[in-house]
């Protein structure tokens, strides 16, 4: 085994770099330089244009480019085939991986077929005595576990990059070599069939800046028309809790949390929301929160930077009208 | 079988989730063990499939401690077979878990669908499924929120992404996982549940499963569990009314330039 660590990433992602690559190179960076292993960054299909750059921020060495024509859109049988033969060439300590929808899926099908150890949920990392070990967020976020992963072979992690922050590393600038690994893809078939594409057109809520989120407290349906009211007095956009969509209140896009959309606003407004964590996770990243609930003990003020205790029924047309007074 | 998430939840939620002596246990007994609602989900799947009109067998199967209160509860929800793979649940982690598992669908003489959660409700890894499918050299398929056979070896499932639905279609055998998405399981009657607690689950020992090369030993280890503490620093907003508050609130994020 080598002593390197390799971040993997294979789409070019919505704004042009994959999705939490730096988030990701953070913490690889981190990990990297205090155990004394290389970094490298593994793209594999089309390179983001701004690669050389982010990559010589974060002191990666090298950064490893697999381009085969049939890597130019995701196909997960192709990928993790791919994968796998960088894995099986390179034979890096460590694979971390940003954990985004595809990876959930493609991570643990790489760990399967190097026989590496796998987490998920990855929130820091360490390397003490050979051991790499993990804490990673378990039961929806209510808890942190660590893992410890010890054997020989190698290990890959997915990284929780949405619950994390970005950081340039002070003086650990490189110049990355880049390197062509070519692998042998004739053999990788699709083996599920895409008969409909996903199609989301629109603003999205894991983009927006302003966040009116409502949950439970607000008694019925009716009055999710006071969050897409307010949502669209402040020029934001309208989510729910898991409740809230499941009783058909709001559409299931909209709800926030550990099985709904990560979200990153600078200001998020939860009113009848009790704060489960299963829910916070989705939006604790929020520069601003504010609380609203008639329960002055509920946990949703733990999280908060402003905190008005009341009847959100009460206090949401008075902020529709505040909002719109100018 | 988990630990009932929305229990650890009500207590977290009240700051009084406890961490046993071993640092890493969850032990407050007034929390109830479950079955993992997505599983139960999965085996909803199973079930509305052979309503549908499929001819087959469902066996379902968990490797744990002693997961016969579960596996009865699946027998009560309509399972035809039930096996236990004992071990002991500290010493095994998602890939020894996934290698037993496939050990015992070879036992089975393989399986023409392998359903399962999306992922357990306690670690939230959502790794077995797709370790188990690369075991046994199946396709995998996450996130369903309706899973269709189209002909008698094609099923067509609907997957929820952060983009909305996509569809695809794979030939059978196939491991899908079950997202909370696809609908509230069946309810047993109070005497399916009753005749189901006579049921005895098949025992399986690990050194009777043919695991291939690799075995079943586990990788990864969990060595410590804790709850991260939450700094709170909210400001209450008074007023002596919701539009004085509500006023108040406002000014305060235009002050701060959060809002326009
Ligand atoms: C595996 C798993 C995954 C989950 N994933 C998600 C997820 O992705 N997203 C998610 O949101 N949840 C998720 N949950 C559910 C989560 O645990 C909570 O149950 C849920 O977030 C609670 O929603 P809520 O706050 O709207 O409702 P409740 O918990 O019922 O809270 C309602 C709140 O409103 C307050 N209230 C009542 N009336 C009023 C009023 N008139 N004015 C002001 N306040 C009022 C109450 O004091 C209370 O605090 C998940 C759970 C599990 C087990
Ligand atoms: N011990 C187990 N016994 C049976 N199935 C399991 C076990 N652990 C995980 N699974 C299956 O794999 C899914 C994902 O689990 P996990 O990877 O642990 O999050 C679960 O929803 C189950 O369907």
């Amino acid at each position: 085994m080598s002593n390197s660590v390799v971040v993997c990433t294979w789409e070019r992602g919505r704004a042009g770099v994959p999705a939490g690559v730096e988030e990701t190179l953070t913490l690889a960076h981190k990990l990297a330089a205090s155990a004394g292993l290389e970094l490298n960054w593994l793209v594999a299909g089309p390179a983001p244009d701004q690669a050389l750059e982010i990559a010589g921020r974060y002191g990666v060495a090298h950064l490893d480019r697999i381009e085969d024509s049939k890597l130019a859109e995701f196909q997960p049988d192709v990928c993790v085939e791919a994968l796998a033969q960088y894995s099986k060439q390179q034979a890096p300590k460590l694979v971390l991986i940003p954990q985004t929808f595809d990876a959930r899926l493609v991570a643990p099908r790489l760990a399967a077929r190097t026989g590496a150890g796998v987490v998920m949920n990855a929130l820091t990392l360490e390397l003490e005595g050979g051991a790499v070990k993990v804490t990673a967020s378990a039961y929806g976020g209510d808890t942190r576990v660590v893992y410890e992963l010890t054997g020989a072979e190698s290990c890959v992690v997915g990284v929780l990059a949405d619950m994390l922050l970005a950081e340039t590393p002070e003086g650990g600038a490189s110049v990355p070599a880049v390197r062509q690994v070519s692998v042998d893809l004739g053999g990788a078939a699709e083996r599920v069939r895409v008969i409909q594409k996903a199609h989301f057109e629109g603003p999205r809520l894991e983009e927006a800046q302003i966040i009116v989120a409502g949950g439970m407290g607000l008694g019925q349906k009716e009055n999710y028309r006071l969050i897409e009211d307010l949502a669209e007095a402040l020029g934001g956009m309208a989510a729910a809790s898991r409740p809230v969509v499941e009783n058909g209140w709001a559409d299931s896009s909209r709800q926030v949390g550990l099985t709904g959309k990560i979200t990153h606003p600078a200001l998020y407004i939860a009113a009848g929301i009790s704060g489960a964590s299963q829910h916070m996770v989705g939006c604790s990243a929020a520069k601003t929160i504010v609380a609203i609930n008639r329960d002055a003990d509920a946990a949703v003020f733990r999280y908060a930077r402003y905190g008005i205790v009341g009847d959100c029924l009460e206090v949401l047309p008075e902020l529709i009208r505040a909002a719109k007074a100018r | 079988e988990v630990l009932d998430p929305d229990a650890v939840n009500n207590y977290a939620l009240a700051g009084k989730l406890l961490i046993g002596a071993d640092g890493k246990s969850l032990t407050q007994t007034s929390i109830p063990r479950l079955m993992n609602a997505y599983d139960e989900q999965a085996i909803e799947c199973a079930l509305r499939l052979r309503d549908a009109g499929v001819e087959c067998t469902i066996h379902v199967v968990s490797v744990g401690t002693d997961p016969t209160k579960i596996l009865q509860h699946a027998v009560a929800m309509g399972a035809d077979e039930v096996a236990a793979i004992p071990v002991d649940t500290g010493t095994v982690d998602g890939f020894a878990t996934a290698a037993l598992l496939a050990g015992f669908v070879r036992s089975l003489g393989g399986a023409d669908l392998v359903l399962c959660g999306r992922q357990a409700s306690d670690g939230d890894q959502g790794v077995v499924p797709a370790l188990l499918g690369e075991m046994l050299g199946l396709p995998i398929v996450t996130i369903a929120r309706a899973v269709e056979m189209v002909s008698a070896t094609t099923v067509r499932v609907t997957r929820v992404t952060p983009d909305g639905d996509e569809i695809v279609e794979v030939a059978c055998p196939a491991v899908i996982t079950i997202s909370n998405e696809f609908g509230d399981p069946r309810y047993p009657t109070g005497m399916r549940t009753m005749k189901a607690r006579k049921v005895k689950p098949q025992q399986v020992a690990p050194a009777d499963l043919d695991l291939g090369e690799g075995g079943a030993r586990a990788r990864v280890t969990m060595t410590r569990q804790f709850v991260e503490p939450i700094i709170g620093r909210c400001e209450f907003i008074q007023g002596s009314s919701p539009a004085a508050a509500a006023q108040e609130l406002v000014s305060r994020l235009r002050a701060d330039r959060t809002i326009e």
